[in-house]
């Protein structure tokens, strides 16, 4: 009987099989995540990339019709609603985000300069994030009751009934705001997280050496932590950017889009076009509109990230 | 909660048992699911566990429909607004149930329908001349005012010396306007001789994103009207509409200032609280309004016909018939019978008590419901429940429905969006008819026009059968 010891046994396989093995094991290895990949990301982006050329409408029982580019002529052309919807999310995202940008860098700083309270404060602060967007909606609605609300009873205290049973939701001027402050009430403590973590990753010997060139604190602030935490807050922006054009949790509790429309978002809009009307391709073809701007908007974003970090190394 | 107790004047029996199945039954969440809580001890006696699935009131087309196009099998009893009955059933996702109804014995199967008020058989149940749904909610709309303030003589005395004319209920929509002014006071001011601790308003409206609509077609439809012609022209925007809508914006002015965000829940609070003199509501609200539990007017309101329009010489008036509920079985059921069976209990067999007690919001909707008063014990007396029978009776008989074909959905949100903008002053009467013209007509053209003109001239002659148009 023949032994095999040491070298003899790793001793060259024959070429075929060597190759077919090289092949073979990383692809079954990967197989498992490129299939998962393809069902739950690749499959359902082509397939709605498809309904976006397509006329479906599940009322009618027809079946689904090829109309080019109808749905998207449709939307910029024809329906002041989508224009409508974009136009409050646009300035969801632009005051919106902006007022929880300086409010949580505010915050940040302040937060900064805690000792042992900070990690207690900031637990606390971070509660609103915490909270299902949708009882958020909830909780506000009540908060803003026109009667029974505790916004008017305060309000009405502290004006001496002066200021009394303002209908915050109902009137359209300030219905938007209404919305706009209870997301600025949820999200306000997550830019406060984001950039907390970048003051705290800025290095000591940074700000000591301002502190040793006497610079003022408004002066380092401004010219030592900002640029350093730029890169930070253009991430913490984008992501509450990308979630604002999302924003429909808090607008189907508090107004479902009302007075009128002028509440009604992109993200509310495309549902109801999809689970109200069922119309299957013009909802394709917002949702791909919207992914259309997102990913615009991320790229400007990410690319201004880079030459700030770039800057920044130079 | 506490059941109704059981009236047995509807005589009915017990199927042979069934083998211990399990039927799912979807609706709308709250207390219009009740009656399943209420006979919950029936079911298992007929070899059936009941499992009910809440759905928010706003999500239940979506929720049904979705399941339905996904062929999920989830639902074996679904509950929906009858708008949609023409969508479900010609698209196949419900059960005819013509067969089920005539199997025998009569006591176990039949429901009676020759008993169901004709708007509610022919609009609510039937769809190309095939019975797919049940009754278990006759919604219309009814006047419901503050009798103790119409009939405050220091109130008519007022009233009189300003108008030049007697205190009475509303009889026109010019008259709405003049009560509601009349009634809005301010905290301080005296009302029926009482000093007013807050804020007091003539009148309240649906105003909130949903059915706002609803509320404008109750001063639209008096002019005789239909939403669409026989080719699918919209005449929602003639010159009746407008003015219409004209008076539904103006009645804002007497209303409370959050009205806009006033569904139905608010509606009825306002009534019940007084804070308001007058409202159109469902049918359903008097019964609350006569429940101490739920309400600080309690033997202080009455009811009359929703208020018209004068046209030749005479008033004529016209109640929406918003929502409603049936219920139907899932063509996807895998126990049909026994889910026809729970549908025909809840819509037939325990119909009266679940009609008559305050603890749902179902309303009447056959003739056994009206011939019975002492069952509507929240009313102070047989007498007042009689009252209020004959005042449902009246709203029925003005009763107008809603559009019932497919694509129901996407007509009474344009019609809604565009009424709740002009609520909201974004747009005037004729800007957000004319939008809801085009809109309707573009819709129409998505959905097939001649397939949609099909199916209008069906639901005409469902219209016509129910007597609703001439």
């Amino acid at each position: 009987m023949e032994t095999k010891v040491g070298r003899d046994v790793l001793a060259p396989q024959p070429a075929r099989l060597v190759a077919r093995g090289f092949r073979l094991t990383p692809v079954l290895m990967v197989l498992p995540a490129v299939v998962v990949l393809l069902a739950i990301t690749v499959f359902p982006l082509v397939f709605t990339l498809r309904l976006t050329v397509m006329s479906w409408e599940l009322t009618t029982g027809f079946p689904p019709q090829f109309v080019r580019l109808q749905n998207f002529a449709r939307a910029f052309f024809q329906d002041p609603r989508f224009w409508n919807a974009m136009m409050n999310t646009g300035i969801l995202a632009v005051v919106g985000v902006g007022l929880q940008t300086l409010i949580g860098m505010g915050l940040a700083l302040e937060l900064h300069q805690l000792g042992r309270l900070r990690t207690f404060v900031l637990s606390l602060l971070l509660i609103p994030v915490m909270i299902a967007p949708v009882i958020a909606g909830f909780q506000f609605r009540m908060i803003y009751n026109d009667q029974f609300g505790p916004l008017n009873y305060l309000l009405d205290r502290f004006t001496g009934g002066r200021f009394h049973g303002y209908a915050w939701l109902a009137d359209p001027r300030v219905a938007l705001g209404a919305v706009m402050f209870t997301d600025v009430w949820q999200w306000t403590p997550f830019m406060t997280l984001v950039v907390l973590a970048g003051l705290q990753a800025i290095p000591a010997e940074l700000l000591e050496a301002a502190e040793v060139d006497g610079a003022t604190g408004p002066q380092t602030l401004r010219r030592v932590m900002l640029p350093l935490l730029l890169p930070v807050i253009v991430i913490g922006v984008l992501v509450r950017f990308m979630d604002t054009f999302k924003l429909f949790d808090i607008v189907y509790q508090l107004t479902a889009g009302g007075p009128g429309n002028v509440t009604e978002t992109i993200a509310y809009y495309t549902y109801l076009e999809g689970f109200k009307f069922f119309s299957l391709g013009y909802t394709s073809a917002l949702a791909f509109i919207q992914l259309a701007v997102i990913t615009v908007v991320a790229q400007v974003f990410l690319r201004y990230q880079k030459r700030v970090r770039a800057g920044m190394a130079t | 909660m506490q059941a109704p107790r059981e009236l047995h004047v509807i005589k009915w029996d017990f199927p042979p048992k069934f083998g211990n199945v399990t039927v799912n039954v979807v609706g709308d969440a709250g207390h219009n699911l009740a009656p399943y809580e209420f006979w919950k001890d029936h079911f298992p006696k007929a070899g059936i566990t009941i499992k009910i699935i809440e759905v928010p009131f706003e999500g239940v087309y979506e929720k049904e429909k979705t399941e339905f196009v996904a062929g999920s099998g989830a639902f074996d009893v679904v509950t929906f607004y009858p708008a949609y009955v023409g969508d479900f059933a010609s698209n196949g996702y419900l059960e005819p149930l013509d067969e089920y109804m005539k199997k025998q014995p009569d006591s176990v199967w039949n429901p009676r329908q020759e008993d169901v008020l004709p708007p509610f058989r022919e609009l609510y149940n039937k769809w190309a001349g095939k019975t797919y749904a049940l009754t278990i909610d006759g919604d219309a709309h009814l006047l419901i005012y503050r009798k103790d303030l119409f009939t405050n003589a220091a109130e008519k005395a007022a009233f009189k010396a300003k108008y030049g004319k007697e205190l009475m209920p509303p009889e026109t929509w010019e008259d709405w306007l003049q009560i509601g002014a009349f009634f809005t006071r301010k905290k301080g001011e005296k009302l029926a001789g009482q000093t007013l601790e807050r804020d007091f308003y003539g009148s309240a409206e649906f105003a909130k994103r949903g059915f706002s609509f609803a509320w404008f077609v109750d001063r639209w439809a008096a002019s005789g009207d239909l939403y669409f012609d026989e080719n699918m022209k919209p005449q929602i925007n003639s010159p009746a509409a407008v003015k219409a809508l004209q008076n539904f914006v103006d009645s804002l002015k007497n209303a409370p200032p959050d009205v806009r965000g006033y569904g139905y829940d608010e509606l009825r609070d306002a009534l019940l609280k007084g804070s308001v003199a007058m409202v159109v509501q469902w049918t359903d609200v008097p019964k609350k309004g006569a429940n101490p539990a739920e309400s600080q007017v309690v033997g202080k309101l009455d009811y009359g016909r929703v208020p018209g329009w004068r046209i030749g010489g005479k008033v004529v008036h016209r109640a929406m018939m918003p929502v409603g509920r049936v219920v139907a079985v899932a063509s996807s059921s895998k126990n049909k019978l026994a889910a026809y069976w729970v549908a025909k209990h809840i819509a037939y067999d325990m119909s009266l008590e679940d009609v008559s007690t305050a603890f749902t919001g179902l309303d009447v909707n056959r003739g056994v419901h009206f011939s019975h008063p002492e069952a509507y014990v929240d009313f102070k007396s047989k007498a007042e429940a009689a009252a209020y029978l004959d005042r449902v009776k009246e709203a029925l008989g003005d009763g107008y429905p809603e559009i019932f074909i497919p694509g129901a959905a996407q007509y009474e949100d344009a019609l809604d969006l565009h009424v709740n903008k002009a609520l909201a002053g974004q747009e005037t009467p004729k800007q957000a008819l004319d939008a809801v013209a085009q809109e309707w007509n573009a819709i129409t053209d998505r959905l097939g026009r001649q397939k949609q003109i099909d199916l209008w001239h069906q639901a005409l002659m469902s219209y016509k059968v129910a007597g609703l148009i001439k």
